[in-house]
């Protein structure tokens, strides 16, 4: 189906240009009295949906730490090779935890698939989206920066459960 | 393209291009009325990292030779060294302005390799995904088209429409931009009814926006002027090239892979393939403001026959196991361990799988020893093909018009370069 009008034909109003000038300036002008569509960043923060993949995170229990057993299932699917992982072994009821857990926030692209094929639900994409930082060791984020107590993760958690 | 070892090797390789372009030309000629200028890496208008070395006399551009490759990855190769999973964020950066075709076309492929039946709601998700991604990649084709060509209006408008598809894609996918939303089998997360209910918001006051941005430059004369006749893309060369896409159809062939070569569920739907027979970049224009009202009609239509039921196909061996699913049987949880410590194993054999994406077929060759890795990945980007266009079409044009071909060329180097 081949089009053969093309809408480009102008009538002799329009090749005046004058008048389109001034239909131009009044859409312009409409334009101002419209819903703004920006957002004023620092003082008006966007609060992400559950689906928002921010962060990666590992999930802290109240009283038993941290759920994360250190398969490293996480740094293998890992593409950009982010997440480096130190089992080691305890008498507690889970055997294993991770001695060392490192995810370098300046390899990460927040694919989300460490989350994804987690067996224990211990690592999960948080909706902090502002990472700073004024080097590049501090963009190595330990434990003491990964853990999160689990309340704060609960609708993830919850969207995990019925959309994955 | 041949691997150049230094610089200087390079610039001669390009200038001897040129002049073969035009075997006619005599030194003293050349040296009295001609020069030879880069346009880009960074210029611009060039979108992205395109450089092109143009041999002007006056302001006539004699011949034009586009050199690729300043945003080289090595995708192709980078495949060989990853499970087909993994490879899946890095088709969000190929053509980097509609993420979710080239999602979408890239587990097509491995599913197709791995003979991998995914649910029809699957499909039909998938489809909602990419005409909206086709929308978004239009919208900022036309918009930074006209941006090039002077009007900033339309761009701004044509990125507002856009972001909200964007934010869509932040509810479904989670992410905005790159989305990674297609699994082997299926696709990440389900549609939910928030999502769904923001696509049909989206679609309804779409209509009034293209509407007015339409009315902005399809009347507008100046950009009509700057556009008609200009980079004249003769069909028959359009096909020797390998040209696909909106480019294609605005030189009078009607080709269209959801058309000619029906996958998903596009052969159910009812849409219309504009084609112009010009050839020049307004009739690119057209064609991409047409495809838009057909894509935003597509969309429609996949929503209302959105059937219900899983979104993941049912094959241990090969697709990841549900995560709940994961926590209690053990049975998935050594498939999940194994499918992604070892891979999906395809059977050996090679397959190729195209699909119509906003720029032109993107089509994956894959080549499998049986192993969790693609023993060879090839990547046709419509882009690149695109592209070798451009010496043909920009002889004998305007250096100012070299500027609005590249435009209605769109390319996007993520692609091209691959």
């Amino acid at each position: 189906m081949a089009v053969k009008k093309r809408a480009k034909d102008l009538n002799i109003l329009e090749k005046l240009y004058i008048p389109e000038i001034v239909k131009g300036m009044t859409l312009t002008l409409k334009n101002m009295f419209r819903p703004r569509v920006t957002m004023e960043y620092p003082e008006q923060k966007f609060e992400p949906p559950a689906s928002y993949r921010g962060r990666p995170v590992l999930v802290q229990e109240q009283d038993a730490g941290e759920r994360c057993v250190a398969c490293g299932l996480c740094s293998r699917v890992c593409p950009a090779l982010a997440i480096e992982v130190q089992a080691n072994e305890t008498d507690r009821e889970k055997e294993r935890f991770p001695e060392k857990f490192e995810i370098n926030m300046l390899r990460c692209i927040f694919c989300g698939f460490c989350e994804e094929v987690c067996p224990e639900e211990a690592i999960v994409m948080s909706k902090d989206y502002e990472l700073v930082y004024t080097n590049r060791e501090d963009a190595i984020y330990g434990k003491d920066k990964l853990l999160v107590p689990v309340e704060q993760l609960q609708d993830r958690i919850d969207y995990l459960r019925n959309f994955k | 393209m041949e691997k150049y070892h230094s610089a200087n090797l390079s610039d001669q390789r390009i200038i001897d291009a040129l002049i073969a372009q035009d075997p006619d030309i005599t030194i003293e000629d050349a040296l009295e009325n001609e020069m030879i200028i880069n346009m880009g890496p960074q210029h611009p208008a060039t979108h992205g990292v395109l450089r092109l070395v143009a041999r002007l006399d006056g302001e006539t551009v004699m011949s034009v030779v586009p050199e690729l490759g300043y945003l080289h990855r090595g995708y192709e190769k980078m495949a060989e060294n990853m499970t087909y999973l993994e490879y899946i964020p890095h088709t969000d950066r190929l053509d980097y302005t509609s993420t979710m075709a080239n999602n979408v076309a890239y587990v097509m492929a491995v599913e197709k390799l791995a003979g991998i039946e995914v649910p029809k709601r699957a499909q039909y998700i998938r489809m909602i995904v990419a005409e909206l991604s086709r929308i978004a990649g239009h919208l900022v084709a036309v918009g930074t088209f006209a941006l090039d060509v002077g009007a900033v209006t339309a761009f701004m408008w044509t990125f507002r429409e856009r972001e909200k598809i964007q934010n869509i894609f932040d509810r479904i996918a989670g992410a905005r931009f790159t989305t990674s939303y297609t699994r082997i089998g299926g696709v990440a997360s389900d549609l939910d009814s928030e999502a769904i209910k923001m696509i049909k918001e989206f679609l309804d006051q779409y209509k009034d926006a293209h509407e007015e941005f339409e009315k902005l430059l399809n009347t507008n004369r100046i950009f009509i002027d700057r556009l008609e006749g200009i980079g004249i893309l003769p069909k028959e060369d359009a096909i020797n090239l390998g040209i696909t896409g909106p480019n294609l159809r605005g030189s009078g062939v009607e080709y269209d892979i959801r058309r000619a070569k029906p996958y998903l569920f596009y052969n159910e739907i009812d849409f219309n393939i504009p084609v112009y027979n010009e050839g020049d970049s307004l009739a690119r224009y057209f064609v991409r403001v047409d495809e838009l009202k057909e894509s935003s009609k597509i969309v429609y239509q996949c929503l209302d026959k959105l059937p219900q039921g899983p979104t993941m196909a049912n094959d241990a061996k090969k697709v990841l196991p549900k995560k709940e699913e994961i926590y209690t049987k053990m049975e998935e949880l050594i498939h999940d361990f194994m499918l992604v410590n070892f891979g999906i194993n395809p059977p050996v054999g090679d397959v190729y799988s195209a699909v119509e994406n906003p720029k032109g077929e993107l089509g994956f060759y894959i080549v499998s020893n049986g192993t969790g890795y693609p023993w060879k990945f090839k990547i046709r980007s419509p882009s690149f093909c695109n592209l070798q266009a451009l010496p043909l079409i920009c002889k004998n044009q305007m250096i100012s018009d070299v500027v609005a071909i590249i435009g209605s060329i769109d390319p996007v180097m993520g692609e091209a370069d691959k």
